[in-house]
């Protein structure tokens, strides 16, 4: 057990180095690629510095002496053949060091961390609350099964797979915050947070808080409910129940002490996913709220061709994924005690 | 050999008399018992067969056109110019067939066109309706829902209900073609690693470790960003990564088909691997392909209208849900342009969820027995 947890660690490694590579050649081999946009953004520089800063660089090709360029070319290490631009790379990320943004002229993994409590307190929320409503109610549709309530509920089920949270999110800003008014029409908080006092700071951040909490509980409501109470229709119909029930035990003792403590494993064993969700936030929701966080991030970096923050954000990414892989196999063996790795 | 099909029916199923049924047609007969399900299935597969003729229906070209005796059929042209139609004021360009026919009613003579029920084309921005409010003030784009465009116009003045009909279209064909695409790289190469396994599964896996940690919705962001792909690079570009969940279903299916007995009886009389695979194995393995096709279906849907929202989709190339969505989300108070995608893709994809449930309850039943 404890060897095959290691072996997993170690494997995550060449794992980690293939994506690295995967993405670093995409984005190199691509036209338009980091060594237009670092011209592109000495360009910028340059012409900010000239013209005071008015109007920034759409045409400046010819400006650009081929000394310059080359000396850029130099600097960028883009003279340099694809596979040691990649150690070189690789070898900065190992020391800590991403690179600096074009962007932002920061260094990208400040923007990051900068983007990342942002992501994460509408990850938490968003996940706490989805699994307090989820796995009740798919508990209560399970022992109610057939039920009016159970098919009813099932209609909310439906709808959860037909909306896309995003979308339902574009259409509760439309009507609860450009018709009627009563929430933000988006944004985390509102201007000038920093100067309100303690309690109307919490206010304002709950009222940028609730529609896109709704948009994040949407998309894992559906299957969340399902897994739930098919988890739990399952297990009421093994042996273990039928022998329990055999001894005189109440219905509630059976379903709350037995029965449930199995019917959990599915949905513990999807924490370990659910945790790089909610690291990497949801971009779609994020564009629609205006939210800046790392789903944003990843969207402006896109447009802007970042390619420094872009590496920077998949290296955390991929990161993210395979330690949620990992920590989902390891809740999977600790509340399972049926399963063994090898 | 009996029927391989046979292998894994459930036992006691109730045989008609006098003839059998294989287990397919059983599972058939029982979606169609299914009525939400089914009923969505024929609803779904007669829209998008009627969005194939959706040109004689809604466009802003004549079907036929009576000129001079003679008989045109503009619908199946690219561009009929101005003045061999006898509009001679607008010369060389193309034919505006709402004014022409206005011109010949006026004109009474012979001359006769028949438009489209709803003349307007998707891409046309109407450049003749001019709304007045109550003030007397003209309306600018985007126009409100009227008799004239039912769902109004966008802010430059482009039919909304055209432009979400044809979207269904595209929409269906794209996740379609998306999934087959999906669905045939999935299968060939997962049914590869379980029925050959050893060294090329084992290499195969490692391989598909690293392929499905890629950040791949990122990765198309970026990549669509700079090439602005075409409707097929674009499902081209999603299928480098989208076949990955299917593999995973059809390697397992193989592996545990590849043990059964009617795998061995196979063997032992003498067929070969692709006969093994695509007579005997295949057939029974297509559980996990029928009942995952509508939910695939959702996710190709909901993939092409994430990117056109965000920009990085189709661009413009062709009308889409996505972008009908983001004009919405930036205009919010016109609440026709967010509803009419929105309503369309929630119509679309509840359609789709019937679908896929009654799917898995027909092809991969789960039976729950309770004592209480």
């Amino acid at each position: 057990m404890f060897q095959y947890f290691i072996r997993r660690i170690l494997l995550m490694i060449p794992t980690f180095i293939a994506c690295t590579i995967v993405v670093f050649l995409i984005i190199e081999v691509t036209p338009g690629g980091p060594f237009d946009q670092a011209i592109m953004s000495a360009q910028q520089q340059q012409q900010v510095s000239e013209a005071g800063g008015s109007g920034g660089g759409d045409k400046g090709g010819q400006q650009i002496p081929e000394e310059a360029k080359e000396a850029l070319k130099k600097y960028f290490n883009l003279d340099k053949p694809l596979h040691l631009r990649y150690l070189y790379w690789f070898g900065n990320v190992m020391t800590g060091d991403f690179g600096e943004s074009y962007k932002y002229s920061e260094p990208a993994i400040t923007v990051i961390s900068s983007r990342f409590p942002v992501s994460i307190y509408f990850g938490v929320i968003g996940f706490v609350l989805g699994y307090a409503v989820c796995i009740p109610l798919g508990l209560y549709k399970a022992i109610k099964h057939n039920s009016v309530f159970d098919i009813s509920s099932s209609l909310l089920v439906f709808i959860g797979y037909a909306i896309p949270g995003f979308a339902f999110g574009a259409l509760l800003l439309a009507i609860f915050g450009r018709q009627l008014g009563w929430f933000p029409i988006g944004g985390f908080r509102s201007e000038g947070w920093e100067y309100l006092g303690t309690w109307d700071k919490i206010v304002d951040q709950l009222h940028h808080t609730v529609l896109p909490i709704i948009c994040y509980m949407i998309g894992s409501f559906a299957t969340l409910t399902v897994i739930m109470k098919n988890s739990l229709m399952e297990n009421l119909g093994q042996d273990y129940v039928r022998t329990a029930f055999a001894k005189g035990l109440t219905e509630r003792r059976v379903i709350f002490i037995h029965a449930l403590r199995n019917s959990l494993i599915p949905i513990v064993t999807g924490l370990g996913h659910a945790f790089g969700l909610l690291l990497a936030g949801s971009l779609l929701i994020e564009k629609t709220f205006g939210i800046p966080g790392i789903g944003m991030l990843q969207y402006e970096t896109v447009l802007n061709r970042d390619y420094t923050v872009i590496m920077a954000l998949t290296v955390i990414g991929v990161t993210i994924q395979l330690t949620g892989n990992i920590f989902s196999d390891l809740l999977y063996a600790t509340v399972d005690p049926r399963i063994r790795f090898r | 050999m009996a029927s391989p099909a046979a292998n894994n029916a459930p036992t006691g199923a109730p045989k008609e008399q006098g003839k059998s049924t294989s287990l397919l047609q059983r599972r058939i007969k029982k979606f169609k018992s299914l009525k939400r399900g089914y009923y969505s299935f024929l609803i779904v597969l007669g829209l998008y067969a009627f969005s194939f003729i959706l040109l004689f229906f809604i466009n802003n070209k004549a079907l036929v056109v009576h000129y001079n005796g003679e008989y045109y059929f503009p619908v199946f042209k690219e561009y009929v110019a101005a003045k061999t139609l006898g509009m001679t004021e607008d010369g060389d360009a193309p034919v505006n067939f709402r004014k022409l026919q206005a011109k010949f009613e006026q004109e009474n003579g012979d001359n006769w066109l028949v438009m489209p029920p709803y003349p307007w084309d998707p891409d046309e921005r109407d450049q003749e309706t001019k709304i007045v409010d109550e003030a007397g003030e003209t309306v600018n784009y985007p126009y409100p829902p009227s008799s004239i465009h039912w769902l109004g116009t966008d802010p430059s003045g482009r039919d909304v209900f055209a432009r979400m009909a044809y979207g269904f279209r595209v929409s269906i064909s794209f996740a379609l073609l998306l999934t087959i695409i999906n669905y045939s790289l999935g299968s060939a190469l997962g049914g590869l690693m379980g029925y050959y396994g050893k060294k090329i599964d084992l290499f195969g896996q490692r391989l598909l470790e690293v392929w499905s940690n890629i950040p791949f919705f990122f990765l198309v962001l970026i990549v669509s960003s700079i090439i602005q792909p075409s409707f097929i690079i674009l499902i081209l570009l999603l299928s480098l990564f989208g076949w990955i969940g299917m593999s995973y279903l059809m390697r397992g299916e193989f592996l545990r088909e590849k043990a059964k007995d009617y795998v061995s009886a196979a063997i032992s009389l003498g067929a070969s691997d692709r006969q093994i695979i695509f007579k005997h194995i295949l057939p029974n393995s297509l559980t996990p392909i029928i009942a995952t096709l509508p939910f695939a279906i959702i996710g190709g849907i909901s993939t092409l209208v994430g990117l056109d929202y965000l920009g990085f989709g189709l661009q413009g190339k062709l009308p889409s849900w996505g972008e009908m969505l983001q004009i919405g989300n930036d205009n919010k108070e016109h609440l026709w342009l967010l509803l009419s995608p929105i309503g369309a893709m929630f119509i679309t994809l509840l359609l789709m969820t019937f679908i896929g449930e009654a799917l898995r309850e027909a092809f991969d039943p789960k039976e729950y027995s309770r004592l209480r």
